[in-house]
Protein backbone atom coordinates (compact mmCIF):
# COMPACT_ATOMS: atom_id res chain seq x y z
CA UNK A 1 0.00 0.00 0.00
CA UNK A 2 2.95 2.07 -0.43
CA UNK A 3 2.18 3.47 -3.50
CA UNK A 4 -0.75 5.33 -1.90
CA UNK A 5 0.33 8.88 -1.00
CA UNK A 6 -0.45 10.94 2.03
CA UNK A 7 -1.76 13.10 0.18
CA UNK A 8 -4.18 10.70 -2.13
CA UNK A 9 -5.85 9.27 1.16
CA UNK A 10 -6.86 13.50 2.57
CA UNK A 11 -8.21 13.96 -0.95
CA UNK A 12 -10.21 11.16 -0.84
CA UNK A 13 -11.41 11.85 2.55
CA UNK A 14 -12.12 15.62 1.65
CA UNK A 15 -14.46 14.36 -1.33
CA UNK A 16 -16.18 11.98 1.16
CA UNK A 17 -16.79 15.01 3.17
CA UNK A 18 -18.19 16.86 0.39
CA UNK A 19 -21.18 14.91 -0.94
CA UNK A 20 -23.67 17.26 -0.39
CA UNK A 21 -26.92 14.85 0.42
CA UNK A 22 -27.48 11.39 1.72
CA UNK A 23 -27.56 9.50 5.04
CA UNK A 24 -23.74 10.11 5.25
CA UNK A 25 -24.26 13.80 5.02
CA UNK A 26 -27.21 13.72 7.70
CA UNK A 27 -24.88 11.53 9.95
CA UNK A 28 -22.51 14.27 9.89
CA UNK A 29 -19.27 12.10 9.77
CA UNK A 30 -16.01 13.44 10.86
CA UNK A 31 -12.92 11.51 9.71
CA UNK A 32 -10.34 11.60 12.32
CA UNK A 33 -8.00 9.36 11.07
CA UNK A 34 -6.92 8.06 7.66
CA UNK A 35 -4.37 5.93 6.88
CA UNK A 36 -3.26 2.53 4.49
CA UNK A 37 -3.96 0.68 8.07
CA UNK A 38 -7.66 1.64 8.18
CA UNK A 39 -9.65 4.95 9.04
CA UNK A 40 -11.28 6.07 12.46
CA UNK A 41 -14.55 8.15 12.02
CA UNK A 42 -16.62 9.85 14.24
CA UNK A 43 -20.86 10.02 14.55
CA UNK A 44 -22.12 13.03 16.99
CA UNK A 45 -25.13 11.66 18.94
CA UNK A 46 -28.08 12.08 16.87
CA UNK A 47 -31.36 11.26 18.37
CA UNK A 48 -33.06 10.76 15.33
CA UNK A 49 -31.12 7.56 15.79
CA UNK A 50 -32.62 6.16 18.93
CA UNK A 51 -35.35 3.98 19.20
CA UNK A 52 -36.57 4.84 22.92
CA UNK A 53 -38.46 7.26 24.48
CA UNK A 54 -35.43 9.41 25.75
CA UNK A 55 -33.72 9.14 22.98
CA UNK A 56 -30.55 7.36 24.62
CA UNK A 57 -30.46 3.84 23.35
CA UNK A 58 -29.33 3.99 19.62
CA UNK A 59 -31.22 1.28 17.16
CA UNK A 60 -28.81 -1.49 15.67
CA UNK A 61 -29.21 -0.59 11.93
CA UNK A 62 -27.91 3.08 12.28
CA UNK A 63 -24.49 1.48 13.37
CA UNK A 64 -25.00 -0.93 10.80
CA UNK A 65 -24.97 1.64 8.17
CA UNK A 66 -21.96 3.46 9.68
CA UNK A 67 -20.10 0.32 9.42
CA UNK A 68 -20.96 0.40 5.48
CA UNK A 69 -20.12 3.71 4.97
CA UNK A 70 -17.12 3.82 6.96
CA UNK A 71 -15.99 0.05 5.06
CA UNK A 72 -16.30 2.08 1.45
CA UNK A 73 -14.23 4.82 2.93
CA UNK A 74 -11.64 2.67 3.60
CA UNK A 75 -11.27 0.69 0.06
CA UNK A 76 -11.16 4.19 -1.28
CA UNK A 77 -8.27 5.33 0.38
CA UNK A 78 -6.66 2.17 0.48
CA UNK A 79 -7.60 1.19 -2.99
CA UNK A 80 -6.92 2.79 -5.94
CA UNK A 81 -7.86 3.20 -9.16
CA UNK A 82 -11.69 1.88 -8.18
CA UNK A 83 -14.52 3.68 -9.49
CA UNK A 84 -17.21 2.66 -7.88
CA UNK A 85 -18.04 -0.65 -5.28
CA UNK A 86 -21.24 -2.58 -4.18
CA UNK A 87 -21.45 -4.15 -0.75
CA UNK A 88 -22.15 -7.78 -1.44
CA UNK A 89 -22.36 -9.35 2.16
CA UNK A 90 -22.77 -7.32 5.54
CA UNK A 91 -22.63 -9.08 8.93
CA UNK A 92 -22.80 -7.32 12.29
CA UNK A 93 -22.76 -8.82 15.58
CA UNK A 94 -24.39 -6.08 18.36
CA UNK A 95 -22.18 -6.63 21.29
CA UNK A 96 -24.49 -4.86 23.83
CA UNK A 97 -26.65 -2.16 23.86
CA UNK A 98 -25.71 1.00 22.75
CA UNK A 99 -27.33 3.24 25.68
CA UNK A 100 -25.58 6.72 25.61
CA UNK A 101 -25.34 9.94 23.86
CA UNK A 102 -21.80 9.88 23.51
CA UNK A 103 -20.30 10.43 19.99
CA UNK A 104 -20.37 7.14 18.24
CA UNK A 105 -16.58 5.98 16.82
CA UNK A 106 -16.26 3.67 14.03
CA UNK A 107 -12.79 2.21 13.14
CA UNK A 108 -12.37 0.07 10.18
CA UNK A 109 -9.97 -1.17 7.55
CA UNK A 110 -9.75 -3.20 4.32
CA UNK A 111 -8.05 -6.85 5.36
CA UNK A 112 -7.72 -8.19 1.82
CA UNK A 113 -8.26 -6.81 -1.55
CA UNK A 114 -8.42 -8.33 -4.88
CA UNK A 115 -8.75 -7.27 -8.47
CA UNK A 116 -12.72 -7.53 -8.18
CA UNK A 117 -13.51 -8.21 -4.00
CA UNK A 118 -12.47 -6.16 -1.08
CA UNK A 119 -12.85 -8.17 2.46
CA UNK A 120 -13.74 -5.45 5.23
CA UNK A 121 -13.73 -5.49 9.33
CA UNK A 122 -14.37 -2.76 11.70
CA UNK A 123 -15.59 -2.06 15.29
CA UNK A 124 -17.61 0.69 17.27
CA UNK A 125 -17.39 2.19 20.67
CA UNK A 126 -18.87 5.17 22.17
CA UNK A 127 -16.05 7.79 22.76
CA UNK A 128 -13.95 7.41 25.67
CA UNK A 129 -15.39 3.61 26.30
CA UNK A 130 -12.86 2.11 23.24
CA UNK A 131 -12.77 -0.95 25.85
CA UNK A 132 -16.75 -1.89 25.84
CA UNK A 133 -17.01 -2.65 21.78
CA UNK A 134 -20.97 -2.09 21.03
CA UNK A 135 -20.77 -3.62 17.93
CA UNK A 136 -18.44 -5.45 15.16
CA UNK A 137 -19.00 -6.48 11.59
CA UNK A 138 -17.24 -7.81 8.88
CA UNK A 139 -18.51 -7.41 4.46
CA UNK A 140 -17.42 -7.69 1.14
CA UNK A 141 -17.73 -5.46 -1.44
CA UNK A 142 -17.51 -5.75 -5.42
CA UNK A 143 -15.54 -3.02 -6.58
CA UNK A 144 -15.52 -1.90 -10.60
CA UNK A 145 -11.96 -0.31 -11.46
CA UNK A 146 -12.17 2.61 -13.31
CA UNK A 147 -9.99 5.89 -13.39
CA UNK A 148 -12.72 7.89 -12.04
CA UNK A 149 -14.00 7.47 -8.62
CA UNK A 150 -17.66 8.03 -8.02
CA UNK A 151 -15.97 10.49 -4.84
CA UNK A 152 -14.54 12.68 -7.75
CA UNK A 153 -17.39 13.10 -9.95
CA UNK A 154 -19.50 13.54 -7.49
CA UNK A 155 -16.80 16.65 -6.40
CA UNK A 156 -16.78 17.63 -10.20
CA UNK A 157 -20.77 17.70 -10.13
CA UNK A 158 -21.10 19.95 -7.28
CA UNK A 159 -18.58 22.71 -8.81
CA UNK A 160 -20.66 23.19 -11.84
CA UNK B 1 -52.80 -7.33 17.34
CA UNK B 2 -54.16 -5.28 14.87
CA UNK B 3 -51.93 -2.64 11.89
CA UNK B 4 -52.90 0.50 13.78
CA UNK B 5 -51.99 -0.23 16.91
CA UNK B 6 -48.41 -1.65 14.98
CA UNK B 7 -48.40 1.72 13.23
CA UNK B 8 -49.18 3.44 16.45
CA UNK B 9 -46.30 0.82 18.11
CA UNK B 10 -44.35 1.96 15.00
CA UNK B 11 -44.71 5.98 14.80
CA UNK B 12 -43.70 6.06 18.76
CA UNK B 13 -40.10 4.85 17.72
CA UNK B 14 -37.90 8.08 16.53
CA UNK B 15 -35.33 6.22 14.55
CA UNK B 16 -39.07 4.27 12.48
CA UNK B 17 -40.03 7.38 11.74
CA UNK B 18 -36.39 8.45 10.21
CA UNK B 19 -37.16 5.41 8.03
CA UNK B 20 -40.85 6.70 7.26
CA UNK B 21 -42.52 2.88 6.61
CA UNK B 22 -45.79 1.76 7.82
CA UNK B 23 -46.61 -1.67 8.35
CA UNK B 24 -49.04 -3.11 6.19
CA UNK B 25 -50.07 -6.80 7.19
CA UNK B 26 -48.60 -9.50 9.72
CA UNK B 27 -49.72 -12.32 11.03
CA UNK B 28 -48.51 -14.45 13.89
CA UNK B 29 -45.22 -15.49 12.05
CA UNK B 30 -45.03 -12.60 9.37
CA UNK B 31 -45.11 -9.01 9.10
CA UNK B 32 -44.78 -6.94 5.99
CA UNK B 33 -44.09 -3.09 5.39
CA UNK B 34 -43.54 -0.34 2.74
CA UNK B 35 -41.02 2.22 3.63
CA UNK B 36 -41.11 5.70 1.84
CA UNK B 37 -38.07 7.09 -0.17
CA UNK B 38 -36.29 10.00 1.55
CA UNK B 39 -33.39 12.03 0.65
CA UNK B 40 -31.71 11.12 4.00
CA UNK B 41 -31.88 7.29 2.56
CA UNK B 42 -29.89 8.21 0.04
CA UNK B 43 -26.47 6.33 -0.05
CA UNK B 44 -25.27 7.09 -4.26
CA UNK B 45 -25.98 10.38 -4.56
CA UNK B 46 -24.88 10.17 -8.04
CA UNK B 47 -27.76 7.44 -9.06
CA UNK B 48 -29.45 8.40 -6.06
CA UNK B 49 -29.69 4.70 -4.48
CA UNK B 50 -31.03 3.69 -0.89
CA UNK B 51 -27.94 3.64 1.57
CA UNK B 52 -27.48 -0.24 2.02
CA UNK B 53 -27.29 0.54 5.83
CA UNK B 54 -30.95 2.10 5.86
CA UNK B 55 -32.18 -1.15 3.57
CA UNK B 56 -30.73 -3.18 6.72
CA UNK B 57 -31.97 -1.10 8.78
CA UNK B 58 -35.72 -1.21 7.73
CA UNK B 59 -35.20 -5.19 7.29
CA UNK B 60 -34.28 -5.51 11.02
CA UNK B 61 -37.04 -2.69 12.19
CA UNK B 62 -39.71 -5.43 9.81
CA UNK B 63 -38.15 -8.07 11.67
CA UNK B 64 -38.48 -6.88 15.27
CA UNK B 65 -42.12 -6.49 13.96
CA UNK B 66 -42.82 -9.87 13.71
CA UNK B 67 -40.81 -11.25 16.41
CA UNK B 68 -42.62 -8.69 18.78
CA UNK B 69 -45.87 -5.93 17.52
CA UNK B 70 -46.65 -5.28 20.94
CA UNK B 71 -43.17 -4.39 21.85
CA UNK B 72 -43.77 -1.25 25.08
CA UNK B 73 -40.63 0.88 25.76
CA UNK B 74 -38.28 -0.38 23.09
CA UNK B 75 -38.27 -2.40 19.66
CA UNK B 76 -36.81 -6.03 20.45
CA UNK B 77 -33.31 -6.48 21.13
CA UNK B 78 -30.94 -7.32 18.03
CA UNK B 79 -28.34 -10.15 18.55
CA UNK B 80 -26.41 -10.03 15.31
CA UNK B 81 -27.65 -10.51 11.24
CA UNK B 82 -25.90 -10.90 8.17
CA UNK B 83 -27.22 -9.41 5.09
CA UNK B 84 -26.58 -10.01 1.08
CA UNK B 85 -26.86 -7.00 -1.37
CA UNK B 86 -28.67 -8.68 -4.49
CA UNK B 87 -29.54 -5.37 -6.44
CA UNK B 88 -29.61 -1.56 -5.79
CA UNK B 89 -32.18 -0.37 -4.14
CA UNK B 90 -33.06 2.63 -6.38
CA UNK B 91 -35.38 5.84 -5.91
CA UNK B 92 -39.02 4.76 -4.89
CA UNK B 93 -40.89 2.81 -2.33
CA UNK B 94 -38.70 -0.41 -0.82
CA UNK B 95 -41.13 -3.32 0.50
CA UNK B 96 -40.09 -5.97 2.95
CA UNK B 97 -41.25 -9.16 4.05
CA UNK B 98 -39.99 -10.65 7.68
CA UNK B 99 -40.54 -14.40 8.47
CA UNK B 100 -40.46 -15.70 12.09
CA UNK B 101 -38.46 -18.81 11.11
CA UNK B 102 -38.54 -20.11 14.58
CA UNK B 103 -39.32 -17.90 18.18
CA UNK B 104 -38.12 -20.14 20.86
CA UNK B 105 -37.94 -18.87 24.75
CA UNK B 106 -35.14 -16.65 24.35
CA UNK B 107 -34.12 -16.46 20.87
CA UNK B 108 -36.00 -15.95 17.33
CA UNK B 109 -34.48 -16.59 13.77
CA UNK B 110 -36.06 -14.29 11.52
CA UNK B 111 -35.43 -13.97 8.00
CA UNK B 112 -36.34 -10.97 5.94
CA UNK B 113 -36.85 -10.28 1.90
CA UNK B 114 -37.01 -7.02 0.42
CA UNK B 115 -38.05 -5.73 -3.12
CA UNK B 116 -38.96 -2.48 -5.38
CA UNK B 117 -40.91 -3.79 -8.93
CA UNK B 118 -41.65 -7.55 -7.85
CA UNK B 119 -40.70 -9.39 -5.25
CA UNK B 120 -38.59 -12.45 -7.21
CA UNK B 121 -36.42 -9.35 -8.08
CA UNK B 122 -35.41 -9.59 -4.70
CA UNK B 123 -32.97 -6.22 -3.38
CA UNK B 124 -31.32 -7.74 -0.44
CA UNK B 125 -32.22 -10.93 2.07
CA UNK B 126 -30.93 -11.04 5.48
CA UNK B 127 -31.12 -13.29 8.23
CA UNK B 128 -31.56 -11.55 11.98
CA UNK B 129 -31.46 -12.95 15.32
CA UNK B 130 -33.49 -11.54 18.32
CA UNK B 131 -32.51 -12.13 22.38
CA UNK B 132 -36.56 -12.63 23.93
CA UNK B 133 -35.32 -12.11 27.67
Amino acid sequence: MADISREYMEQIAQMWNARGKGLITHMALEIEKVSSEGVRVRMPFNPDFCVDKDQTLLHGGILTALLDSVFGLANFVTIKGVSSMATLDLRVDYLRAARSRADVIVSAHCFRKTRHIAFNAGNIWFDGHEDAEIARGTASFALTRGDTSLLEAMTKGKAS
Amino acid sequence: MNLQTVNANVARVPFFRFLNFEVQSMDDFHAEAEMTFEAHHIGNPIMEHYHGGIIASFMEATAAIAVQPDFTEVPAKPINLTVDYLRPGVKGPLYARANVTRKGKRIASVSVITWQTGREKQVAEGLYHFLLV
